[in-house]
């Protein structure tokens, strides 16, 4: 129990941290360039930038997963919440609602599920994975309900080309990741709720007696998570020109796995923003490539199972030994 | 087959003469780094005695146990059993020897039934399915040979804490035990209960099974044990035969200790009252009044589960009252909230570090300044400048050996983690501090530390009420020193009017 070990743990762990990211972004790029010489399609425009898109709403939920994870907490609802998120887009479009309007009511949308999860966790005392879990069933249900299982169609050329353009050589998806990922970076590592989101999940009675308020804080992760499925509704509906509720089945799962493959820890008070924005872009290259390798389709969830362990596995591994 | 243990046990008893100590320690020792917890200690229970061991809170009892039962390992010193030495090194090894301990919280499974409470790990399997009808029907025989009138097929939650308690008795009883150590086995049980308890551990004895009975309650001592030991701050400082000993030597036993020259008491004139509290009542405490003022150290004494802890966590807002009232500064104040205690002044540093007072995971810095990001927060960012220089300041002033600010709080060792406990609240501009054993795990050049910090604490004109169960800190530091008992304020004195004897003795009630 030297001073001098110590020390040398806690060096290691530190730069362990930026050595974590840098091999995800290494993992990434191995992944990229075996792909460009083993097929003659990967590397090209148009499939670099079908995979940015492909990418970019899974990382978008990610992110708002990940601010759940880190309280302890988990958000099944996510997938459902896109898809009912789409049929409130198509809704209100076909309903001759403006563009800012739409958007707008589909975001409180969002706001409003996350304020219920919120709500069922803090003031009913349900487990996270319960309320979460029926919000998931529940939302499909209602979306089906609304569109008596039907398709919407969206007529809005203005609103549809929106996920299909690009602005500066990057698709506009992207660009949106670029938009939440940025304020989501400061927000969890430079304000006071942030790191109050950290302390939640670390110690939730140390957080309370050092005058954290946990139940805002919990809300606030929840809702943050909602309103970024409410957002990537809003992408997917303009990307596929529909609303319906079964739309991002099994997202949810995605967005967790991406998370988790990114460093954050399911126990709690520890995560980053950067981690799953590129655990969701692993995640797309490996689907794509699959694809483009003719891989079995069954396989590729085989082989996203396999590389969650296995991340996963080498992440508790470092945190075992600092 | 555990009936046949039973027997089997009693013929063993029987046919083995009681000369050779059934379990004998040779300078058994513990250390914990630079704390030692146990001093070499030389001791031999007799076969089929009761062994009581006295002692005040932190004076090695638990070290013992978990020595006894395998759960730690020795620094140093032998043990031997039935007269060869042995190693004790797994809880495992202990069980298989028939050590078992009963500890003052249940461990068993709250969801499973009595019986199968009663025989797990150790079920009565026929073609590979339990036969459950069968193990009810013995555990009931078991329970009523006892005369415990508890049912064998309800679910073990469904018990009282003190049948539960019972029902591991009971547990540890049919499984060809010799040694049985009772940790504080009363500390919730009613007075029936506790009968039956004593007529459970009188039959084991005539069994022929050695009891070591720790306890806070002399009176149980001298109504149960042949012999009790007495332990101070790690030092087994003597045996007795119960019977030619008594409550007054036991009780100088247990305080005569030589004054460590750590404690540094500063004096202040006594300044505005800052807090008063009024006939408080709530969970865990009764019509307690007291009254703190700037300059001042009010002390809190008590054994564990007084209700001293219960009673600040009140005083914060962490749990409300259910009767009386504060005045906070000669205002009568309604505190709903951890955030309106500290809005008001008052900083509070709780007992456990591990559970109430780290986020453990997350770096030094962070934990030092969680109360102040509210306050250090500008356009609702928290500037690194300020974080950074604060966290800094902190870890220099408290001279917290660390590797800097971003390690993590579970590298550093105890008497750090506990001045970050402590630290966390000192850039806050509070007026009222609690601490709420401050000094407990800490080392002693931490703890001379902490003791000046009171002082410069006090002559920036806070008050502090200060809780801990070692009887020597608060009666060299408190101006003011209460007594609880069993959740009530059971007693006041002034510095120094009263000696250790009369504290402890209001303490223990005797």
């Amino acid at each position: 129990m030297s001073t001098d070990t110590k020390t040398a743990t806690v060096v290691r762990k530190s730069s362990a941290n930026w050595m974590f990211g840098l091999t995800l972004i290494g993992l990434l790029l191995a992944m990229c360039i075996v792909l460009s010489l083993t097929t003659k399609s990967f590397l090209t425009e148009a499939n670099i930038m079908n995979l940015m898109r492909q990418g970019s709403m899974i990382a978008i939920l990610a992110v708002g997963e990940t601010f759940v994870i880190i309280t302890t907490g988990i958000d099944l609802s996510v997938g459902a919440v896109v898809g009912f998120c789409t049929v409130i887009a198509a809704w209100l479009l076909t309903h001759d609602f403006s563009i800012t309007t739409t958007i707008i009511v589909t975001l409180a949308v969002g706001v409003a599920i996350g304020m219920f999860h919120g709500f069922g966790i803090v003031q009913m005392g349900l487990p996270p994975f319960i309320i979460t879990l029926a919000t998931l069933t529940s939302l499909r249900g209602i979306g089906l309900l609304v569109t008596n299982g039907a398709t919407i169609n969206i007529v809005n050329d203005t609103f549809t080309e929106f996920s299909r353009n690009d602005f500066v050589g990057l698709p506009n998806l992207f660009w949106m990741v670029i938009l939440v990922g940025i304020p989501a970076y400061i927000f969890l590592h430079h304000s006071r709720y942030g790191r109050y989101i950290f302390a939640v999940g670390s110690n939730m009675e140390a957080a309370r007696l050092s005058g954290v308020n946990v139940k805002l804080t919990v809300y606030l992760a929840y809702t943050l998570s909602s309103t970024c499925a409410a957002f990537v509704g809003l992408l997917l509906a303009a990307r596929i020109g529909v609303g319906n509720a079964m739309q991002a089945d099994g997202w949810e799962l995605q967005a967790i796995a991406s998370s988790v493959i990114g460093g954050t820890s399911l126990f709690g008070a520890i995560g980053s923003v950067h981690g799953p924005l590129i655990g969701a872009f692993i995640l797309a290259t490996i689907n794509n490539g699959a694809n483009l390798l003719n891989v079995n389709s069954f396989w590729q969830r085989i082989i996203t199972g396999l590389l969650i362990i296995l991340i996963v596995y080498f992440d508790q591994l470092r945190r075992r030994r600092g | 087959m555990i009936e046949t243990n039973l027997h089997g046990q009693m013929a063993e008893a029987a046919i083995t003469a009681a000369s050779v100590p059934i379990l004998e320690l040779r300078g058994l020792e513990k250390r914990y780094g630079a704390t030692h917890a146990l001093k070499p200690a030389n001791l031999s229970f007799a076969r089929g005695e009761i062994h009581a061991i006295v002692g005040e809170n932190g004076a090695g009892k638990s070290t013992l146990i978990k020595l006894l039962t395998g759960v730690i390992t020795r620094t140093s010193g032998e043990v031997f059993w039935e007269g060869q030495p042995v190693g004790l090194a797994t809880p495992h090894e202990a069980i298989e020897f028939g050590i078992n301990a009963v500890h003052q919280e249940v461990v068993l499974c709250r969801h499973l039934t009595v019986a199968a409470n009663m025989f797990l790990g150790d079920e009565d399997v026929g073609f590979g399915l339990l036969r459950k009808g069968e193990m009810t029907r013995r555990a009931q025989a078991i329970l009523d040979d006892l005369g415990f009138q508890l049912p064998a097929h309800v679910l073990l939650g469904d018990l009282t804490i003190g049948q539960q308690q019972l029902i591991a008795t009971a547990r540890a009883a049919i499984r060809g035990t010799r040694f049985l150590i009772f940790d504080e086995p009363t500390a919730y049980l009613t007075r029936t209960e506790a009968a039956q308890l004593f007529a459970l551990i009188g039959r084991l004895k005539e069994r022929g099974v050695t009891i070591v009975y720790i306890s806070h309650r002399l009176e149980e001592v001298f109504e149960l044990s042949d012999r009790v030991s007495i332990l101070r701050d790690g030092t087994l400082v003597g045996t007795r035969v119960t019977s030619e000993t008594n409550e007054t030597e036991l009780i100088s036993l247990m305080i005569n200790r030589s004054l460590e020259q750590i404690y540094h008491k500063e004096f202040f004139p006594a300044g505005e009252v800052l807090l008063e509290a009024k006939n408080l009542s709530g969970p865990g405490f009764h019509d307690v009044s007291l009254s703190v003022r700037a300059g001042q150290i009010v002390g809190l004494y008590g054994l564990i589960g007084a209700g001293r802890s219960e009673f600040v966590m009140s005083l914060f807002g962490r749990q409300h009252k259910t009767g009386g009232g504060i005045l906070w500064q000669g205002k009568e104040v309604d505190i709903r909230s951890e955030r309106q205690a500290m809005d008001l002044g008052i900083a509070l540093a709780p007992e456990s570090r591990r559970d109430q007072g780290l986020c453990i995971n997350l770096p030094v810095g962070f934990n030092l300044n969680l109360p102040i990001f509210s306050h250090i927060t500008m356009a609702g960012l928290v500037p690194f400048s300020a974080d950074r220089q604060r966290a800094d300041r902190q870890i220099a002033d408290l001279q917290v050996k660390t590797s800097g600010r971003g390690a993590l709080v579970s590298s550093l060792s105890g008497g750090n983690q506990q001045k970050i406990v402590i630290g966390k609240w000192l850039n806050h501009g509070a007026r009222l501090f609690i601490f709420d054993e401050p000094t407990v795990g800490v080392d002693v050049g931490t703890k001379a530390e902490i003791y000046r910090l009171l002082a410069r604490l006090l002559a920036e004109g806070a008050g502090i009420i200060l809780i801990s169960s070692y009887l020597p800190e608060v009666y060299e530091l408190a101006d003011e020193l209460h007594v609880f008992r069993r959740g009530e304020d059971i007693a006041r004195h002034a510095y120094h009017t009263a000696s250790h004897e009369e504290i402890l003795s209001e303490a223990i009630g005797v």
